[in-house]
C-alpha cells in the first residue's frame, strides 16, 4: 500500500471496546409473539412430546444430527400446522428459534427468538443457557452493554440449518 | 437522536447466515416481512447451493449458450464484473471452481467441467437481462450478494413507509433514517468490538478471517481465493469498507484483501472509504466517502487501539473502577 494514499491515524485515544464474554446477544421474540409472527390468528395448543430412544435414534440416522434434547417444544395450530420452539448450540453461539411447519411437514417460516454470542466456557453449562428460554423483549436478556449492529466476520447458520433438518426428521417420525 | 423504543427488530436464517432486520413506524411489521421476502428471492436466485438458481443455471450452461436471468442477478453480475474489471480481475466471480477444489462449496449437479482457465472476461453480459459464456465457468456470488441483498431489503422498506431502519446480514448493513452507531470486530479477538462511530444512510461491510482462526493460534485460512494465485488467502487484519451501496461495501471487502496498491484508486472511483485494522492500529483511506456527514460520521481519531491484550487489560481496569 502506497503511503501517500492510506494513512495513519494519529494516536487519540483507546475506544471503549467491549469486552465478550457474555456481552452481545439479541432478543427478538417470546413464545406467543413467535407463534403469531409465523401463525397470526390461529391458535396454539400445547402437545409436548418425549422422544423415545429409538426415535431419536431414528431421527439421527436420518438428519445425520446429533439429538440433544429428546423433549420437543411443540404447538399444534389451528390450521393444521405445527409450531416448534427449538435451540441450538455453535462453538461460539446459542439460539432458539421457532419453526413453523405446514401440514403437510414442509417448513413455513423459520423466527430467531434469542441470539447470544459467547467466547467463553459458560455456553456449553446448562445453568447458562437455561436463562435464556423465553426471553422476551419485555424481560430482556442483561446484556453488560447494548451492543447492537456489528459489522465483522459472518457467523454461519449452519447450526440453525442443522436444528432445522432435525426436526424435520422428527416430524415424520414421531409428529405425522 | 430520534429515540428508537418503537423499533422492532427480527431475525432469519437466511444467505447462510443470520439476517437481522430492524425497523421502526407504524408499518414496521409488514415492512420487515416485505424485506425478508425479497431476501429469500434473492437467496433463491443467486445460491450455488440451489438447484434452479441463476447461479446454477449459469454454471450448467455450455459456452455459447445464452441464459436469461432474473433482473436483479443480472444487476449483481454487472456490478461483479465492473469490480473485477477495476480490479485487473483481483475481483473474480469466477472463483467458483476453485472453491469446489478446495472444499469451500461443493460440486454443484449436473455441471460439466470448469475451465482452469477461466476468469471474469469469459462471463459476457448481453442485453434483455441476458449472459453468456465463453468457456465453462462455475460462478459464485458469495461474495457479493449479502450486500445485494441488504440493499434491496433496505429499498422494499422504504416502498413500505418505513422511514428509519437497518438491515444487517451477517455483518454487512446499512443504515437509513435515523443515524445508529456500529462497531466492528477487532481483527485478532473476536470477543472485542470496536466502536466505529454513527452511520446514517450509508453500508458497511467488514471483512476479516478472525472466526476462521483456529483456537491453537495457527495459521488463518478462510474462504478468499486470490484468483491469480489460486490460492486460500491467509491473513490476520480487519477489512471494513464503508460506501454508498452494500453491495459495493462488501464486493470491495475483497478489492483491497486482494489488490491493496490499486484499491484507493478503486474506492476512490466508488465513492468508498476503507479502514483496514491490525494489532499496530488501522488505517484509513483518503478516499472520500459521499455519505451524509451527520452524526459525527466516523471520528478516525477513534481507531487507534493497541494490541488485543492491551486493550483487555485497560478494559478490565476501566470495568474495575
Amino acid at each position: 500500500m502506497r503511503s501517500s494514499q492510506w494513512m495513519w491515524l494519529p494516536a487519540a485515544y483507546v475506544p471503549i471496546a467491549i469486552l465478550a464474554p457474555a456481552a452481545y446477544g439479541a432478543a427478538y421474540l417470546n413464545v406467543e409473539q413467535a407463534q403469531q409472527a409465523i401463525f397470526a390468528g390461529h391458535k396454539f395448543t400445547p402437545a409436548f412430546v418425549t422422544l423415545t430412544a429409538d426415535q431419536a435414534r431414528e431421527i439421527e440416522r436420518r438428519s445425520d444430527v446429533n439429538v440433544r434434547n429428546r423433549e420437543i417444544q411443540l404447538w399444534k395450530v389451528s390450521n393444521g400446522g405445527y409450531f416448534v420452539v427449538d435451540e441450538v448450540v455453535g462453538k461460539h453461539e446459542f439460539i432458539t428459534y421457532a419453526i413453523g411447519l405446514n401440514a403437510d411437514g414442509t417448513v413455513k417460516q423459520i423466527e430467531i427468538m434469542t441470539y447470544r454470542e459467547s467466547f467463553g466456557h459458560e455456553v456449553r453449562n446448562p445453568e447458562w443457557r437455561a436463562q435464556f428460554v423465553g426471553k422476551s423483549a419485555s424481560a430482556p436478556l442483561k446484556l453488560t452493554r447494548d451492543i447492537k449492529n456489528i459489522s465483522g466476520a459472518t457467523l454461519s447458520c449452519r447450526h440453525v440449518a442443522d436444528g432445522v433438518k432435525r426436526i424435520l426428521a422428527t416430524y415424520e417420525i414421531a409428529l405425522k | 437522536m430520534k429515540s428508537r423504543s418503537s423499533e422492532i427488530r427480527r431475525a432469519r436464517p437466511w444467505l447462510g447466515t443470520l439476517v437481522e432486520i430492524g425497523a421502526a413506524g407504524a408499518n414496521a411489521a409488514a415492512g420487515i416481512e416485505a424485506a425478508f421476502c425479497e431476501i429469500e428471492t434473492i437467496h433463491r436466485l443467486m445460491s450455488f447451493h440451489e438447484v434452479n438458481s441463476d447461479v446454477s443455471r449459469i454454471n450448467r450452461a455450455a459456452p455459447g449458450e445464452i441464459v436469461r436471468v432474473d433482473r436483479r442477478t443480472y444487476e449483481v453480475l454487472g456490478c461483479a464484473q465492473l469490480t473485477s474489471r477495476l480490479s485487473a480481475g483481483a475481483f473474480d466471480i469466477t472463483v467458483g471452481g476453485r472453491l469446489v477444489e478446495a472444499g469451500l462449496l461443493p460440486r454443484p449437479q449436473g455441471a460439466g467441467d470448469f475451465d482452469q482457465d477461466a476468469s471474469y472476461e469469459d462471463l459476457l453480459l448481453l442485453p434483455d437481462d441476458s449472459v453468456t459464456l465463453t468457456r465453462h465457468v462455475w460462478i459464485d456470488l458469495g461474495g457479493i450478494a449479502k450486500g445485494y441483498a441488504v440493499d434491496r431489503a433496505v429499498q422494499v422498506l422504504k416502498k413500505s413507509g418505513i422511514t428509519s431502519g437497518i438491515v444487517n446480514a451477517g455483518g454487512d448493513l446499512y443504515v437509513f433514517g435515523d443515524r445508529q452507531p456500529i462497531h466492528i470486530r477487532h481483527p485478532e479477538d473476536v470477543s472485542l468490538v470496536l466502536p466505529l462511530g454513527f452511520i446514517v444512510n450509508a453500508a458497511v461491510a467488514s471483512s476479516s478471517g478472525c472466526f476462521a482462526l483456529p483456537a491453537s493460534g495457527g495459521r488463518a485460512n478462510d474462504p478468499l481465493i486470490a484468483p491469480k494465485r489460486n490460492i486460500a488467502v491467509q491473513w490476520r487484519k480487519g477489512f471494513t469498507v464503508i460506501a454508498r451501496q452494500c453491495m459495493i461495501a462488501d464486493a470491495l471487502t475483497k478489492v483491497i484483501r486482494l489488490a491493496p496498491r490499486r484499491a484507493p484508486r478503486i474506492l476512490n472511483r466508488l465513492r468508498a472509504q476503507a479502514i483496514v485494522t491490525d494489532r499496530r492500529g488501522a488505517r484509513i483511506s483518503k478516499s472520500r466517502v459521499a455519505v451524509d456527514p451527520i452524526g459525527g460520521f466516523p471520528d478516525p481519531a477513534r481507531y487507534r487501539f493497541g494490541s488485543a491484550s492491551a486493550l483487555a487489560s485497560r478494559i478490565r481496569k476501566e470495568i474495575a473502577v
